[in-house]
C-alpha cells in the first residue's frame, strides 16, 4: 500500500508513460519521481520505468551512474497519430457517432471559461503544471 | 383498454420537464443506471400502447377480421379509442420504430468504428496512446480493448497529480462501458422524442461518475474540480472561438460537473430514486395492461365471431 499508494501496475504504467511524454526529454527514475505523487518508492519508479522499456515502450541512454528514458517513437506512434486526428474531426463534426466517445472536457463557452479561471485562481499557487526538474 | 394506458406518455411528459433536474439528484452511477432503464422501459411502453392501439384499429378492417376469425362489430363497439385515433397512433408507432432502428443503427456503426480505430491507435503502454499535438484533448475509444486517447498538449497543461486524475477520469469510461448508457440512452430518444432530456441527463451522469472514480482513485475531489478547469481552460484558449461558441451548448456540464466535485451535498436522493423507480413501474404496469386489455378485446371478438355461410 505505501509503495502502490492506491495505485494498480496498469495505473502507474499510465502515469509514468504521461510523465515522460509531458517532459519532452528523457528523465531519470529520481526526475520521474520527484514529479509523481509523493507517495511512491524509488524502487517502484525504478522497477516500472525498468518493466515499460522491456515491453519496448521506452527508450533509455545512460545518464551518469543511472538511465534517462524517453518514449520510443516509432512509425505505429506516427499511424496512431493519424487515426487520432480522424477521431479529433469525427468528435468535432459527427455529433450522432461521436457518441461512443467519451471526452474529458468538451469546449466551454465564454462564461465558463470565466468561472473556470476565477477557480483556478482561487486555488492559489503551489500546483503550476509541468515537470520538476 | 382504459385511460391506464395513457399512462407511458403521462410519465414521457413528467420526464421531458423534470429528466433533467432528476439525473442531477441521484449519485452518478445510479443516475446512468437507472435513467437509461427508465428511458428504455418508456420508449417501449410508448411504442407498445401505440402498437396496439393501431392494431385494434387494422382489426376492425372487415377483411383482416375474416382472415383472423374475430368480430368486427363487437371490437369497433369496444372501442376506447375513436377510430381514427387508432390510425393515427399506428402510423405513429411505424414512423418512431423507424427512427429507432435508424438510430440504433447508427450506433452499431459508431461502435464499429470505434473498435477500427482501437486496433490502429497502437497504445505506448496497456491502453493509453499518446499523440504528439498542440491541441490539448483526451478521450477515450471504448472496443474490446478500448483506448485512452491524450495528446501531450494536454499531458503538459496538467500537474503530475492532475494527470493521474485524467487518465483514472478516463479509465473509468472504459472500464464501466459508459458508452453503451448513452447510446442506448439514444435510441430509446428516437423511440420517444419525449425523453431527449434524458440523453443530456445520461450523459452527464456518466461523465460524473467517471469524475467520481478520479476522484476516489486520487482520494482528492478538489484536485479532480483542479484537472478539469485547467483541462477546460487551456483547450478553449487552444482553438477558435467561433468553433467553441458552436459546441458550446455541448459542455455547459463542466461547471456542473465542477460544482458537484467542489460541493457534494446530495439532497433529496431518496426522492429522486423513488420518482425514478415508481415511473419505471408505472410503465411496466400500464404495458401489462395494455396488452392485456387487447388480448382480451381479440379473444372477445373472436368468440363472438359467426363464420360466415
Amino acid at each position: 500500500m505505501a509503495t502502490a499508494h492506491g495505485r494498480d501496475r496498469g495505473g502507474l504504467e499510465r502515469e509514468v508513460l504521461a510523465c515522460l511524454a509531458a517532459a519532452g526529454r528523457p528523465l531519470t527514475a529520481a526526475d520521474v519521481l520527484a514529479d509523481l505523487d509523493g507517495g511512491l518508492a524509488y524502487t517502484t519508479v525504478m522497477t516500472t520505468l525498468a518493466r515499460l522499456h522491456a515491453k519496448h515502450a521506452l527508450t533509455r541512454e545512460p545518464d551518469g551512474r543511472a538511465y534517462a528514458y524517453s518514449l520510443a517513437g516509432d512509425e505505429q506512434a506516427a499511424q496512431a497519430s493519424l487515426t487520432a486526428f480522424r477521431m479529433r474531426r469525427l468528435l468535432d463534426r459527427d455529433t450522432d457517432r461521436a457518441g461512443v466517445l467519451a471526452r474529458f472536457v468538451a469546449d466551454l463557452s465564454p462564461e465558463d471559461e470565466r468561472l473556470l479561471t476565477d477557480l483556478l485562481a482561487e486555488d492559489g499557487a503551489g500546483h503550476s503544471p509541468g515537470v520538476a526538474t | 383498454m382504459t385511460p391506464i394506458v395513457a399512462t407511458p406518455f403521462l410519465v414521457s411528459g413528467l420526464l421531458w420537464l423534470t429528466g433533467a433536474h432528476v439525473g442531477r439528484r441521484l449519485p452518478p452511477a445510479a443516475a446512468a443506471v437507472l435513467l437509461t432503464t427508465l428511458a428504455l422501459v418508456t420508449a417501449l411502453a410508448t411504442g407498445l400502447v401505440l402498437s396496439l392501439a393501431g392494431f385494434l384499429w387494422l382489426a376492425q378492417v372487415p377483411q383482416v377480421a375474416r382472415v383472423g376469425h374475430w368480430s368486427s362489430v363487437v371490437l369497433r363497439s369496444d372501442t376506447w379509442l375513436p377510430g381514427v385515433t387508432g390510425a393515427l397512433a399506428g402510423l405513429c408507432a411505424l414512423g418512431l420504430l423507424l427512427a429507432a432502428l435508424w438510430r440504433a443503427g447508427r450506433a452499431v456503426q459508431a461502435i464499429v468504428i470505434a473498435a477500427r480505430a482501437c486496433r490502429r491507435l497502437n497504445p505506448a503502454v496497456g491502453d493509453l496512446v499518446v499523440i504528439e499535438d498542440l491541441e490539448p484533448m483526451a478521450y477515450a475509444v471504448p472496443g474490446f480493448s478500448g483506448r485512452i486517447v491524450v495528446s501531450t498538449a494536454m499531458l503538459r497543461t496538467l500537474s503530475s497529480v492532475e494527470r493521474r486524475a485524467l487518465l483514472a477520469h478516463e479509465a473509468a469510461h472504459l472500464r464501466y462501458r459508459h458508452h453503451v448508457y448513452t447510446q442506448l440512452t439514444d435510441v430509446a430518444a428516437a423511440a420517444n422524442p419525449l425523453l431527449r432530456p434524458l440523453r443530456a441527463a445520461v450523459g452527464l451522469a456518466v461523465e460524473r461518475w467517471a469524475d467520481e472514480a478520479a476522484a476516489a482513485e486520487t482520494g482528492d475531489r478538489r484536485l479532480v474540480a483542479r484537472a478539469l478547469a485547467r483541462a477546460g481552460v487551456a483547450r478553449s484558449r487552444a482553438r477558435p472561438a467561433q468553433l467553441a461558441v458552436a459546441l458550446a451548448a455541448a459542455d455547459t456540464n463542466l461547471a456542473v460537473r465542477i460544482r458537484a466535485l467542489l460541493d457534494p451535498s446530495p439532497q433529496h436522493r431518496r426522492l429522486a430514486l423513488g420518482f425514478v423507480v415508481a415511473l419505471t413501474a408505472c410503465c411496466v404496469l400500464a404495458a401489462g395492461v395494455a396488452a392485456q386489455g387487447a388480448h382480451d378485446r381479440l379473444e372477445t371478438a373472436q368468440a363472438t365471431y359467426h363464420h360466415p355461410g
